[in-house]
């Protein structure tokens, strides 16, 4: 039996993508709001980050699905621009379509003409990939990014209201992920969280990657309390209540790390059944006394413990806490630098850590205790909000504001020495440059189109030299800035010329020419639009043109049976799609 | 249009089975259908708001128990969710009502009116949004504020105000059918059961006792009773002639039934011939050697004791009571100062034992023992009474929800006017500072001077609406233009005998006198700030609502009606 083939046109790669457009567009912009999801367990999720939106809606396209994934990948690394990314892809699909109907024999002659459009296509964005990684990042270098100015690590923790910017970055972030009444509240949430965890160390991002790293662990969300009350507390939270009375001592108790409390295989002799569970008895027993001669007083347990095991933890005066999960016992080791114990019968001091204190703490709706143990300045998030929905995504804007700053961080030009070795540029003629441009990092601009205004006007003068392919970019970044002032064509207007009538004045030094889209536009209203990363803004372009390029390679989905229990567990992956890039050159 | 279609073609779910599309809606708040669907759920909340409320029957299609309430928590859970809106409202409204377990019904009207009203001003949701917030903080600040108008401080001196805190919480729920003579022992009784568990001599950390209730149908409500101590079922008749307390107590948590304990993967052999159900009773029996030896009077197990070892006790005249449940083992741990026995193979240790004062008590058809300790407690134990099942059940459902509002008050020991007064009072505090910092703050939320009052004003009717909700019998709801206290006047009298109709306000503090100016709560009247009350007056009030409780609903309703405002487009997964 044949396998059935499906034919893919331009068409409908952009129609696939027109239809994700639509649904992006809704959260996307100043005016922009939430999208409300329910699953079908009843679940009800809100949310405004265009990564959590599209990876929700179950989506049986290949293309689709295709997109969806590669929206996924970028914004899990930069935590932000997946929104920007579905416009951008779009709209570059929309101006490729366009072209290559227009002018469908540009490269080759070919016998169909869905064939030649599709080459046409093919060609153009591979052009537009080639240009990006060997130029784009020097245009930016040299055209955005004096625009812009500096942020670094110490500007976030520092007390100080001297320097804004850093400030105004997460503002803006925020807003664009929780709307304008908390973008404030949690700008200082994030900034006291960071300024706590501030790690005298060399590496300034280290602390934020940790805390990147082990955000599951350190934040508990709350339901049914004002967003208001979300906050700070000292210590770490396990997310378990104690298993036994917890202890009235304050002072220095210790702790052993049990993971696992299991009697060894032993067979009875004729005494019987009775002598066996008096032996499992003595066994526990001899357990906690070795504890106990450590002077442990708190036990924290991966696995559930038997009754017999709380009674004698109960009576030697320990207080237990069972089930911790795997990721709260790797904070905890990482933090306190103790070793779990495997093995019962060989417990050492290097499994014993020293706390400050350990007390119970009353939490949310459902009485959900947390005992709190605190090693040395451990800080952790409480997130409150009325739904479980709400404090989940506040929980996710918040660990995207560590990727999305983590991102910032990093040089524009990271990968230029390199790549200028693999993929040395052909026809376009190279930038007389200056092959010694710092590599920057932290670079920051105002936001609200201003990068997509800069870069369009760079990549105009550029293309005069080049070939059709930049134009498409040029004309395609324009798309952005158009949707954020979609509800006024002439704020659009305003904001070009603001940002293009300061380009030729061509600052050198950084932030010497700091381009203001705020301030009052129109008639009174204010458009604070806050401030976006260059880094994030520069991989964002970059992952759009891979994705485009891989979406016009492939030119045909076949739609096999996959046996049922050969499935892959990837849920992406579901049903095979078994759709591959065919060179026809 | 197209493309809307063209998306549901794409949306598949990515299972084996095929799923049908996901519902999508564009702009949600712009429907008709789910502002109808809106309006439905706050017409019926609203209705059951109130000492006045309409009850509601909630019966299941396949012939479950039918149950009648007026509490949200009930009704809430009844609707089902026929839109994600209503779930995500539903959601935030039971999270509130689980930890504070009051004003449920205030933040879900106030809510939908936001809501509604937002939708009747024809303004961009991002400034209602912003002024809403806005107008939150301005109500919170007022409300923390020490000269707050509608604030009452609570006097634990006397247990006055702390009753009538109760008796408003109790008489909010008419599915319990009280007469005023039993709502009022009913709220002495919650307010003694509450000050029993709260400890006297206090360490440093305050640790609240526990209120354990026993239900009983079929009892006049004033046979209602509160007693120190617990009470436990009798095993049989039995006397306490001989005993003289206080008795030795004992507390097992380990079964006693002779089954084997289940710790340890062990692998176990047994030869032939072993009779391991003999051993077992004989460690048993071993263990009640032992206890009696130590003087053991009473002997209580958590789960099964076996018939044997419970035989042998009884003939050396222990009381012996199993299947305690594990309810109530950590009350009867904190009486007694026994801790719980969970292993069978060691002796008993010293700690294991307990005394506790016993006397025996009928109640009823029943006897129930009293354990009561030596010294003072903070257990307690609350025997409520009534009619029938349904009433009980709800009875109950009340007492506990008055003694977890009690035990707000210690955090925060205020309370708030009831009967809708401290709605029209923020409500004329609002429209007041809002006009008068209108140049101040539009600029700074980014919208114009008539936005801003625009939007001030759906948020005061907002919170009017709420007071209006109290009056289920046509009668009007008014608001005087001296204090901004609310009034209702009865559907048959009029406006000029207000002051024989309605002779105190919804909270009773002021009096109707002559000079009075009213104004229907659903016109418009001019703006004023509410004056204080003298502190030297007369009256106390008699409606009193909880304080943490109504706060915390306040700003839940805000920023969940705020949250439903932002939403531009809804996926709904119909599967």
């Amino acid at each position: 039996k044949m396998v059935p083939l499906e034919q893919l046109h331009l068409s409908h790669v952009l129609q696939a993508v027109s239809a994700l457009e639509s649904i992006v567009l809704r959260s996307f912009g100043p005016e922009g709001g939430q999208v409300l999801f329910t699953r079908d367990t009843g679940q009800v999720m809100v949310s405004r980050s265009g990564k959590r939106i599209l990876t929700a809606l179950h989506l049986d396209h290949p293309l689709a699905r295709m997109v969806v994934r590669c929206v996924w990948k970028h914004s899990t690394i930069t935590g932000d621009g997946s929104k920007t990314f579905v416009l951008l892809l779009a709209s570059l699909l929309r101006i490729i379509h366009a072209t290559a109907t227009k002018d469908p024999h540009m490269f080759q002659p070919h016998n169909s003409t869905e064939a030649s459009e599709a080459a046409t296509a093919r060609h153009l964005a591979d052009r537009l990939l080639e240009f990006a990684l060997t130029e784009l990042d020097k245009l930016i270098v040299l055209n955005v990014l004096p625009h812009g100015f500096r942020v670094s690590l110490e500007n976030f923790t520092a007390k100080t209201q001297h320097d804004l910017s850093c400030q105004t970055l997460l503002v803006s972030f925020f807003r664009t992920r929780l709307g304008y009444a908390y973008c404030d509240f949690f700008r200082n949430l994030f900034c006291e969280l960071l300024s706590h965890w501030k790690v005298k160390d060399d590496r300034p991002s280290f602390s934020m990657q940790f805390l990147n790293n082990s955000f599951l662990a350190l934040h508990t969300q709350v339901s049914g309390v004002p967003v208001s009350c979300s906050r700070l507390i000292e210590g770490q939270v396990i997310h378990r209540d104690f298993a036994t009375p917890c202890p009235q001592v304050r002072k220095q108790p210790l702790k052993g790390d049990v993971l696992e409390l299991r009697c060894g295989d032993k067979v009875t002799e004729d005494r019987g059944i009775v002598h066996f569970s008096s032996w499992t008895e003595k066994s526990v027993e001899s357990i906690i006394a070795t504890l106990q001669s450590f002077g442990v007083s708190v036990l924290l347990c991966a696995l559930k413990q038997s009754s017999a095991v709380l009674a004698a933890a109960t009576q030697a005066g320990m207080c237990l806490v069972e089930c911790v999960s795997e990721e709260e016992i790797s904070l905890f080791t990482q933090l306190s630098g103790v070793t779990p114990i495997s093995d019962c019968r060989r417990i050492h001091p290097e499994h014993i850590a020293t706390l400050t204190f350990c007390k119970p703490l009353l939490l949310g709706a459902h009485r959900r205790i947390s005992s709190i143990v605190i090693y040395c300045t451990t800080f952790c998030l409480v997130i409150c909000a009325p739904s479980e929905g709400q404090a989940d995504q506040h929980a996710c804007a918040f660990q995207d504001a560590f990727r999305m700053l983590l991102t910032a961080l990093e040089p524009v030009r990271k990968t230029q020495t390199a790549l200028e070795e693999t993929i040395p540029s052909k026809k376009c003629t190279s930038l007389h440059a200056d092959n010694k441009c710092v590599t920057e990092t932290g670079c920051v601009i105002s936001a609200g189109g201003t990068f997509e205004f800069l870069l369009h006007h760079a990549l105009h003068q550029y293309g005069h030299s080049c070939s059709v392919s930049v134009n498409l970019l040029e004309k395609a970044l324009l798309s952005v800035p158009r949707q954020i002032y979609s509800h006024n064509l002439k704020h659009f207007l305003q904001a070009q010329t603001r940002v293009v009538a300061l380009i030729p004045k061509q600052p050198h030094a950084l932030s010497a020419n700091f381009i203001h889209t705020e301030g009052p536009l129109g008639d009174g209203k204010l458009l604070d639009l806050g401030l976006e990363s260059v880094s994030c803004k520069y991989q964002l372009v970059l992952a759009v043109l891979q994705c485009l390029t891989n979406l016009l390679r492939i030119n045909m989905v076949l739609r096999t049976h996959a046996v049922l229990h050969t499935e892959s567990h990837d849920s992406l992956n579901a049903h095979s799609e078994s759709s591959e890039g065919e060179d026809e050159d | 249009m197209h493309i809307a279609s063209y998306l549901s073609s794409l949306m598949q779910m990515s299972r084996l089975v095929k799923k049908s599309p996901s519902v999508c809606t564009d702009l949600p708040l712009n429907s008709s259908d789910v502002c109808n669907k809106l309006r439905l759920m706050k017409e019926l909340l609203k209705s059951s708001y109130g000492p006045t409320a309409r009850l509601k029957q909630v019966h299941n299609n396949i012939g479950g128990a039918v149950v009648t309430t007026s509490t949200s928590s009930v009704l809430l859970q009844a609707i089902s969710s026929s839109h994600p809106i209503v779930s995500l409202i539903k959601g935030s409204i039971l999270n509130h009502v689980s930890r504070f377990s009051d004003c449920g019904l205030f933040a879900s009207v106030f809510c939908l009116s936001l809501i509604e009203e937002a939708g009747r001003c024809d303004l961009s949701k991002n400034v209602i949004i912003r002024v809403n917030k806005h107008l939150l903080s301005l109500c919170t600040a007022h409300l923390q504020q020490e000269d707050c108008g509608c604030k009452v401080q609570l006097d634990f001196c006397s247990s006055q105000s702390l009753i009538t805190l109760a008796r408003s919480v109790i008489s909010s729920k008419p599915t319990c059918v009280l007469s005023e003579p039993e709502s009022a022992h009913i709220s002495r009784l919650a307010v003694q059961a509450f000050l029993l568990t709260v400890p006297c001599n206090i360490p440093d950390k305050v640790r609240l006792g526990r209120t354990v209730t026993i239900p009983m149908e079929g009892h006049s409500v004033l046979e209602s009773a509160v007693f120190p101590g617990l009470l436990l079922d009798t095993p049989e008749n039995i006397s306490l002639g001989n005993l003289c307390s206080p008795l030795r107590m004992v507390l097992f948590s380990a079964s006693l039934a002779g089954d084997l304990s289940e710790l340890g993967d062990g692998r176990i052999e047994v030869h032939q011939g072993v009779d391991t159900d003999s051993q077992i009773v004989d460690q048993l029996l071993e263990l009640g050697k032992q206890v009696l030896k130590d003087e053991v009077k009473l002997f209580v197990c958590q789960k099964v004791i076996h018939p044997v070892l419970q035989h042998y006790l009884r003939c050396n005249g222990v009381i012996v009571i199993e299947r305690l449940g594990i309810s109530l083992m950590e009350p009867l741990i904190q009486l007694t100062g026994a801790q719980p026995v969970a292993t069978l193979h060691t002796t008993v240790p010293w700690e294991a034992y307990g005394e506790v004062h016993v006397s025996v008590r009928p109640f009823g058809s029943k006897t129930k023992l009293h354990l009561h300790p030596a010294g003072k407690t903070t257990i307690c134990t609350m025997i409520l009474c009534h009619r029938n099942e349904t009433m009980l059940s709800e009875l109950k459902l009340v007492c506990q929800k008055t003694e977890h509002v009690l035990r707000l008050t210690l955090r925060e020991p205020c309370a708030l006017l009831g009967g809708g007064c401290t709605e029209t009072h923020l409500a004329a505090y609002v429209r007041h500072q809002s006009k008068n910092d209108v140049s101040e703050s539009s600029p700074v939320l980014g919208c114009s001077q008539t936005e801003y009052l625009l939007a001030a004003e759906a948020f005061c009717r907002s919170l009017e609406s709420v007071a209006t909700s109290l009056e289920h019998d046509d009668g009007a709801s008014l608001i005087d233009l001296t204090h901004a206290h609310h009034w209702t006047l009865p559907s048959d009298a009029t406006e000029e005998h207000l002051e024989d109709a309605a002779a105190l306000c919804g909270c009773g503090v002021v009096q109707s006198c002559q000079n009075k100016k009213w104004s229907y709560l659903n016109t418009e009247y001019a703006e004023f700030s509410p004056e204080p009350l003298l502190t030297a007056s007369p009256l106390q009030p008699t409606v009193l609502d909880s304080f943490t409780a109504k706060v915390n609903a306040l700003e839940v309703a805000v920023e969940t009606a705020n949250l439903v405002l932002d939403v531009r487009y809804v996926i709904q997964d119909v599967n």
